[in-house]
């Protein structure tokens, strides 16, 4: 139990890394494109070389290869999108933006599942709008405070 | 432009994950997840390669080294959370604190390391931001 503990912890600490590198790489002006096209060059790399390793064969079926590449693009595009946000925004509440983006599979899964909506999701549903909320309404007072200074 | 990239993460980055919610509803073994995700990743990457291909693209050294660091850690945290579920921890602690967990590191290293000062009302957003999610990998 004390590894899984461990192992949590090391989760937390390089998903939190990979935020503070992608800032990073922005401050080292690298490429945005670039930079995404080689995380995935990577991760297809060591993807591929995982299920040969395990599964020895690539069978995939008709909807199940127009899902990976759906939402294969959707996963470039979100990266792309955030690498480029962090050269404008806060590394923070882009990183908040990514986590709290979990919620639309859930409301989708809710529609296409018929998932009941307990008062657990509710409650951090109407949490994620008023966070958002709060996110976008302090970035504009961010924006005028900055505006202001500027012209003084 | 800020509010647009937002927005695009939104709606992108948390639908990207769900086919590995489809899959088992389809009633496809779980050995099938890695070929998946093979052609999740090669989609991702000709769709941003293929326009920068077609302008003459060039790849420096420097992005190969900094996309082959964040690609390991991407994985890394991945496998750490894998294994922290097949140790026998719970789904509803594995999922909070790793996502939680990164939020609060990327709060305080976005505060120590870039200098980054934040109106009290975007910290309000990010507080309750990083509880709603903490809420939603617990329901």
């Amino acid at each position: 139990m004390k590894l899984a503990v461990l192992m949590c912890l090391a989760g937390a600490l390089c998903f939190g890394l990979m935020a503070c590198v992608s800032k990073l790489a922005e401050r080292k002006k690298c490429n945005t494109s670039a930079l995404v096209v080689w995380i995935f060059a990577w991760a297809t790399l060591f993807m591929a070389g995982q299920s040969f390793r395990l599964a020895g064969k690539f069978q995939l079926t008709g909807p199940v290869v127009g899902l990976a590449v759906g939402l294969g693009i959707c996963a470039a595009v979100g990266y792309f999108a955030f690498q480029s946000s962090i050269a404008l925004g806060k590394v923070t509440v882009a990183w908040l933006m990514m986590n709290l983006s979990a919620g639309v599979p859930a409301l989708v899964s809710i529609y296409l599942y018929g998932e009941k909506m307990s008062l657990l999701k509710s409650i951090a549903f109407t949490l994620a709008l008023v966070a958002l909320l709060c996110l976008f309404q302090g970035n504009r007072l961010e924006t005028r405070v900055n505006a202001s200074g500027e012209a003084a | 432009m800020w509010l647009l990239l937002m927005l695009v993460i939104l709606l992108t980055n948390g639908m990207s994950s769900f086919g590995l919610k489809v899959l088992p509803a389809w009633g496809l073994p779980s050995s099938l997840k890695y070929p998946y995700l093979t052609l999740w990743y090669a989609a991702g990457l000709v769709c941003i390669a293929l326009p920068l291909l077609l302008r003459g693209w060039k790849s420096g050294w420097k992005e190969v080294g900094w996309g082959a660091l964040l690609a390991g850690l991407s994985m890394g945290g991945q496998l750490a959370m894998a294994n922290a579920l097949q140790s026998g921890l719970p789904g509803n602690v594995v999922f909070p604190v790793t996502i939680g967990g990164s939020i609060l590191i990327v709060a305080v290293a976005g505060r120590l390391f870039f200098a980054e000062k934040l109106h009290p009302l975007s910290w309000t957003g990010v507080f309750l931001g990083g509880l709603s999610v903490v809420l939603l990998s617990v329901s």
